[in-house]
C-alpha cells in the first residue's frame, strides 16, 4: 500500500505558504493581464491630454475607420503580443508618465508638436527593433492582396530584408519626414506658421524656455 | 563618391552668342559629355523593379527612354542629398521627388546653363510681382495653382514636415523656382519618363501654353503656311534624328524649335528660347531689346533706344541684385541670327520682306494704339481719375485686353505670318476695342479734361486723322449718300433708274431723307459707343 507521506520539511506553515503563494501567484498573472489590457485600451492611453493630439490624427487614419470593421486599439500597434512583453513594454512605458509629469508641458499643443519628431523617430525605431511584430498581429505578408493592381506582388517580391515601417510610416499620426531627411528649422518654421508664434520662438520652446 | 562627382568645367555661356555667325560646320544639340561610369546607381534596378508593378505606366515609359538604353536609371535622376530641402527618406534611399534642371544639368549641362536665365526660365520671376491683381484678386489663389502656375511655373513650397505644397505642386511650369534654387521646369516640354527627342520637337510640345487668347502660338502657326506644309508633311520631318538641323536633316517644315530653339545651318540649338527674339511683344508697348548675358549667366532683356551696357559694366538685375555685362547682343544681331534659320529655306530678300512686314506690324500698333492707350492710362492714374488699384474700374479690363490679348494676338500672327490673328483676331479687335470702348471709357473718365487727357495723345503721328472727315465714302458698310439735294419728282425717277446702287434699297434712294438717314445712322454709332462710356460713368 502507497503512503503518500510529505517530506518532512512541509510543514502546516510552509504549506499554507504554498497554497497561498499560488494563489497569490496566479491572481498577479490575472491582474497582469487586465492590467496590460487596461493600460492598452485607447481610454487609458487619452487619460493624458497629451495624448489627444495623437488621437485626432489617429481618429482620421483606415487604422481607426475601417471599412471592415477592424480597428486597431493604441495597445494593439505600440504594445507587444504576450504577457511578459506587453509588462515590459509597459514597465519601459512608465518613462512616458514620468515625463508627461515631470518633463515638458507635453498637454501645451506648441510643446506637443515641437517634440513630436522626436517622438516619432523613437516609436520607428522601436518597431524595426521588434521587426515590425505589432503590425503582422493584422497584417500576414502572404495574404496581402490590396486594392491596386501589384500590391500583391508588390509585397511578395520587393519586401527581401524589409520590415513593414521600413515602407509604411506617417501612416496614422501626423507625417514626420524620415531622420535622415528631417529638418529641424524647417519643422519649427512650420509649427510657429501653424501656430501664430513668432519666428524663433519653437527653438526656445523645444530648449525648455518659454 | 558619386553624389559629389566633380563637374566639368563649364561651357562659357556667352559661346553659343559669340559663335553663333562664325562658327563654321554644323554644331549639334550639345551631346552629354560625362563619363557613363557616373550613371546607373547601383539602386536604381530596385526602383524599377517594384515602379514597374506600382506605377507600370511610368516605368514603361522610362523602358522606352533613351536613359535607359543608356543606363540612365531612376536613381540617377532622383537621388538628392539629405540636407536638401526637398530630400525624402523612400525606400531607404534619399531622393527628391522634383528633378529640377539643375539635376537634369548635371548630365546635360550646356542645356542647363542656356535655359537658366532665359525667358523660360524667368516665366515665374517675371510676373510674380502682376500676378496677385488677377490670381489673388480678381479670382482666388486656387486659380494660381491651376491656371497662371502651369503655364508660368510655382515657387515650390517645401513644408515643415517635408510634403511639397499642394498649392505649388504639381506643376511643371516653365519657370518654375525649384527647391534647390534652380529656375524652370525640363519636363515642361520633355515629357518625362520617355523624354522623347521627337515629342520635344513637335510643336504639340508648346502648346499647353501657347495657345488661347493672349499668345495663340498653336493656332497662328497652324494656320501659317508653316503649319500648313508640317501637317501635310510631318512624315518627312525625321524627329527622331540624332542629328536635326534645319535645310539638312530635315526641310519639310519648320516647327516652334526649328526657328526658335534648333540648329539650322550654321545656327547652333540653343535652350535660351528668346535668344533670337528682337522684340517683346507681350507688352502694352514693343520695344527693340538687347539681349545682355551676364558673367553669372543670368540675362537681362534691355530696350534698343538707350545705349547697350559696356562689357564690363554692372547693371541692375530685375531681382534688384546687381551683375557685370559678359556679352550685349543688338536687336540686328538677334535678328541676323533668326533670319540665317529662315534662310535655310528662304532667298535673304524674300526673308527680309517677310521681316519688314512683321516688324511694320509691330510699330503700327505700338504708335498707333500701344503708346497713346498707355499714355492715357497713366494720365488717368496720375490726376487719380482711377485708383492704382488693378482691375477695380472697367476701363482696366478694356486696357488689359487692348493690348494684353487682342494686341499680343495681331503682333504674334504677323510675326508667324497667320493672317487671320494678325487682323481678325488681332490688330482689328484692337481697334474696334480702342476706338469703340477705350476712348469712350477713357473720356467719360476724364470728363472735362478729356482733350487734355485723352485727345491730346492721339495727335502723335496722325494716326487717328482720319476721324476728322467723318464725311468719306463709306462703301463697306453699304451706305452711299443720294445725289445731291436739287431734286424734283422726274429727276428722282432718272437717277432711281441710273443709279446701280439702287440695290442698297429703293427706300433709301427714293426717300429724300437721305441726310436724316446719314443722321440716324450717325446717332446711333455715337449711342453705341458712349454706351460703354455712360456705364461706366455710372460705375
Amino acid at each position: 500500500m502507497i503512503r503518500l507521506q510529505a517530506p518532512q520539511f512541509i510543514t502546516r506553515h510552509v504549506l499554507f505558504a504554498l497554497v497561498a503563494g499560488g494563489a497569490g501567484g496566479v491572481v498577479f498573472m490575472f491582474f497582469l493581464l487586465e492590467f496590460d489590457h487596461f493600460t492598452s485600451s485607447n481610454a487609458f492611453c487619452t487619460t493624458c491630454h497629451s495624448m489627444t493630439y495623437a488621437e485626432e490624427t489617429y481618429k482620421r487614419s483606415v487604422h481607426y475607420d475601417s471599412p471592415s470593421g477592424v480597428r486597431a486599439t493604441c495597445g494593439d500597434c505600440h504594445v507587444s503580443e504576450g504577457l511578459i512583453m506587453a509588462t515590459y513594454d509597459h514597465t519601459v512605458g512608465t518613462k512616458d508618465l514620468l515625463k508627461q509629469l515631470f518633463g515638458p508641458k507635453y498637454d501645451d499643443p506648441v510643446v506637443n508638436l515641437v517634440h513630436l519628431p522626436d517622438a516619432a523617430f523613437a516609436a520607428r525605431d522601436w518597431f524595426r527593433k521588434r521587426d515590425s511584430a505589432t503590425c503582422k498581429r493584422c497584417h500576414t505578408l502572404d495574404a496581402i492582396q490590396g486594392t491596386r493592381a501589384n500590391t500583391a506582388a508588390i509585397h511578395q517580391e520587393e519586401t527581401e530584408g524589409k520590415t513593414c515601417v521600413d515602407c509604411h510610416y506617417n501612416l496614422v499620426h501626423r507625417k514626420v519626414p524620415d531622420r535622415k531627411t528631417f529638418k529641424r528649422d524647417a519643422w519649427n518654421a512650420m509649427v510657429e506658421q501653424e501656430l501664430g508664434l513668432a519666428p524663433g520662438a519653437a527653438a526656445k520652446i523645444l530648449a525648455g524656455e518659454r | 563618391m558619386y553624389l559629389t562627382a566633380p563637374r566639368r568645367h563649364r561651357v562659357p555661356i556667352a559661346l553659343p552668342l559669340a559663335l553663333l555667325l562664325t562658327f563654321s560646320g554644323a554644331v549639334l544639340g550639345a551631346k552629354v559629355k560625362l563619363d557613363p561610369s557616373s550613371w546607373g546607381h547601383p539602386a536604381g534596378g530596385d526602383c524599377v523593379s517594384c515602379h514597374e508593378k506600382a506605377s507600370p505606366g511610368l516605368a514603361e515609359q522610362w523602358h522606352g527612354s533613351a536613359h535607359a538604353r543608356a543606363g540612365v536609371n531612376c536613381m540617377d535622376c532622383h537621388q538628392a542629398d539629405a540636407a536638401e530641402p526637398d530630400a525624402i527618406e523612400h525606400e531607404g534611399q534619399v531622393i527628391a521627388t522634383i528633378v529640377s534642371p539643375k539635376d537634369c544639368g548635371r548630365c546635360h549641362e550646356t542645356e542647363y546653363q542656356e535655359q537658366a536665365g532665359s525667358v523660360h526660365a524667368e516665366a515665374y520671376a517675371i510676373i510674380a510681382a502682376r500676378v496677385p491683381a488677377l490670381a489673388d484678386n480678381l479670382t482666388g489663389p486656387a486659380m494660381q495653382a491651376a491656371g497662371c502656375d502651369q503655364c508660368h511655373g510655382s515657387e515650390v513650397v517645401v513644408r515643415g514636415d517635408g510634403t511639397l505644397d499642394p498649392a505649388s505642386w504639381p506643376n511643371s511650369g516653365i519657370g518654375r523656382i525649384n527647391p534647390d534654387g534652380s529656375k524652370g521646369s525640363c519636363s515642361s516640354c520633355h515629357g518625362r519618363h520617355r523624354f522623347s527627342k521627337a515629342q520635344a520637337r513637335e510643336p504639340d510640345a508648346c502648346v499647353r501654353c501657347h495657345s488661347g487668347p493672349d499668345s495663340p502660338d498653336k493656332e497662328i502657326f497652324e494656320a501659317s503656311k508653316h503649319g500648313m506644309l508640317y501637317a501635310a508633311q510631318r512624315d518627312a520631318m525625321n524627329l527622331d534624328a540624332d542629328s536635326w538641323i534645319a535645310g539638312k536633316d530635315y526641310t519639310a517644315a519648320p516647327t516652334c524649335v526649328t526657328c526658335h530653339m534648333g540648329a539650322a545651318g550654321k545656327i547652333p540649338a540653343t535652350h535660351d528660347v528668346g535668344m533670337r527674339n528682337v522684340w517683346s511683344l507681350n507688352t502694352p508697348i514693343s520695344e527693340r531689346q538687347y539681349l545682355v548675358v551676364l558673367e553669372d549667366g543670368s540675362r537681362l532683356e534691355l530696350p534698343a533706344d538707350e545705349k547697350p551696357p559696356k562689357r564690363g559694366s554692372e547693371v541692375a538685375k530685375a531681382d534688384g541684385t546687381t551683375g557685370k555685362v559678359k556679352v550685349v547682343a543688338t536687336p540686328e544681331r538677334r535678328r541676323q541670327v533668326m533670319s540665317l534659320v529662315c534662310q535655310e529655306c528662304h532667298a535673304k530678300s524674300f526673308t527680309e520682306g517677310f521681316m519688314t512686314q512683321f516688324d511694320d506690324v509691330v510699330e503700327l500698333y505700338t504708335a498707333k494704339f500701344g503708346a497713346p492707350a498707355a499714355a492715357i492710362m497713366n494720365g488717368l492714374y496720375g490726376q487719380d481719375l482711377l485708383t492704382p488699384l488693378p482691375f477695380d474700374e472697367p476701363l482696366e479690363f478694356t486696357y488689359w485686353e487692348l493690348w494684353h490679348d487682342e494686341g499680343a494676338r495681331a503682333r504674334h500672327g504677323a510675326s508667324m505670318a497667320s493672317p487671320n490673328h494678325a487682323w481678325w483676331d488681332g490688330m482689328y479687335l484692337v481697334g474696334r476695342n480702342f476706338y469703340s470702348r477705350f476712348l469712350p471709357e477713357a473720356r467719360a473718365i476724364a470728363g472735362d479734361r478729356a482733350a487734355e487727357l485723352v485727345d491730346a495723345h492721339l495727335e502723335t503721328g496722325g494716326h487717328h486723322r482720319w476721324l476728322d472727315d467723318p464725311r468719306q465714302a463709306n462703301p463697306i458698310l453699304g451706305y452711299v449718300p443720294s445725289p445731291q439735294p436739287q431734286r424734283t419728282g422726274p429727276a428722282s425717277d432718272a437717277a432711281t433708274a441710273t443709279e446701280p446702287a439702287a440695290a442698297s434699297g429703293a427706300a433709301a434712294a427714293e426717300s429724300p431723307a437721305g441726310p436724316d438717314v446719314d443722321q440716324t445712322a450717325a446717332s446711333q454709332t455715337a449711342t453705341a459707343a458712349d454706351r460703354p462710356a455712360q456705364e461706366a460713368a455710372a460705375e
